[in-house]
């Protein structure tokens, strides 16, 4: 049996809040969605030339999650592993001034009013992996993520 | 000229560690030595934009970097930065044998304690400098 897997890469953009959402979202459904096994690809890793993630993002469907409109995330997977199965630009889903907030940042700034923007984001990247060809995310080869950061 | 020192953390995702050394970047760059030292999106640094690119290249950079491959001082140095420290999280974490510091999204007491010694340890430096 095909193992069913989905890679999702998020920014975590150290400077504004939209890199602090992204991360905590894709953690949830990392750590919360049973059904597919979801595998984070650790950003700095790849964008080292980690061979195995971008490998992965090339046999796997992958999906990168950004904080802001720069998309450094999706223009990087791309550069190195080919088109990528979905994009999320977290500005468009908190609003650009959230996103772009650059003195909320740290997880222990963050209020009850930072829920629901993380818990919308995850939902959309949920939304996303439900939208894939079921026959897209299926491979036998990929060990997993080496990052141990 | 901007001269604040740029610390730059691996943000890594998958450990708690990674968390740890995003936290302390922006302990050191928020709370502690704000006139002195930023931080710039990983991400960013390595698009090659022209914008990053004048924000990162021959800048001094103090990376920290939460697992031995050492992924944001590699990055940092590929972009142009002058790397003047590589910070290590295990370094510090191996003080602390035995202790549960957290999860890559939340970190618990001595995940804390480890995150702000790391952060002195990084503001130590960059006034060492200065």
């Amino acid at each position: 049996m095909s193992e069913l897997k989905v890679g999702i890469i998020s920014c975590s953009g150290e400077e504004c809040l939209g890199g602090t959402i992204s991360r905590l979202a894709t953690r949830i459904v990392l750590d919360e969605l049973k059904m597919i096994s979801t595998v984070t690809l650790c950003l700095p890793l790849y964008l080292a030339g980690g061979e195995e993630e971008r490998n992965f993002a090339k046999v796997f469907p992958t999906i990168a999650v950004d904080g802001c409109d720069k998309l450094c995330v999706k223009r990087s997977t791309e550069k190195y592993s080919g088109k990528i199965n979905g994009s999320i630009d977290v500005s468009k889903i908190i609003g650009k001034e959230n996103a772009l907030n650059t003195k909320t940042v740290r997880i222990k700034d963050l209020t009850e009013e930072h829920i629901p923007m993380v818990e919308e984001v995850a939902s959309e990247i949920v939304k996303m992996i439900g939208s894939l060809p079921a026959d897209s995310y299926s491979g036998k080869t990929f060990r997993g993520c080496s990052c141990g950061g | 000229m901007d001269k604040k020192v740029k610390v730059i953390p691996c943000s890594g995702i998958g450990k708690v560690y990674g968390l740890i050394a995003r936290e302390a970047a922006l302990k050191t760059v928020f709370d502690l030595l704000p006139e002195k030292s930023e931080t710039m999106c990983l991400a960013y640094i390595v698009t090659g934009d022209k914008e990053a690119k004048e924000k990162i290249e021959g800048f001094d950079c103090i990376t920290v970097d939460g697992c031995p491959k050492m992924c944001a001082s590699k990055n940092v140095s590929l972009a142009g930065g002058n790397v003047i420290e590589e910070v290590k999280v295990l370094d510090t974490v191996k003080e602390h044998k035995g202790k549960k510091f957290g999860s890559p999204t939340q970190l618990d007491a001595d995940g804390e304690l480890v995150m702000d010694e790391i952060a002195a340890k990084i503001a130590k430096k960059i006034n060492e400098l200065n």
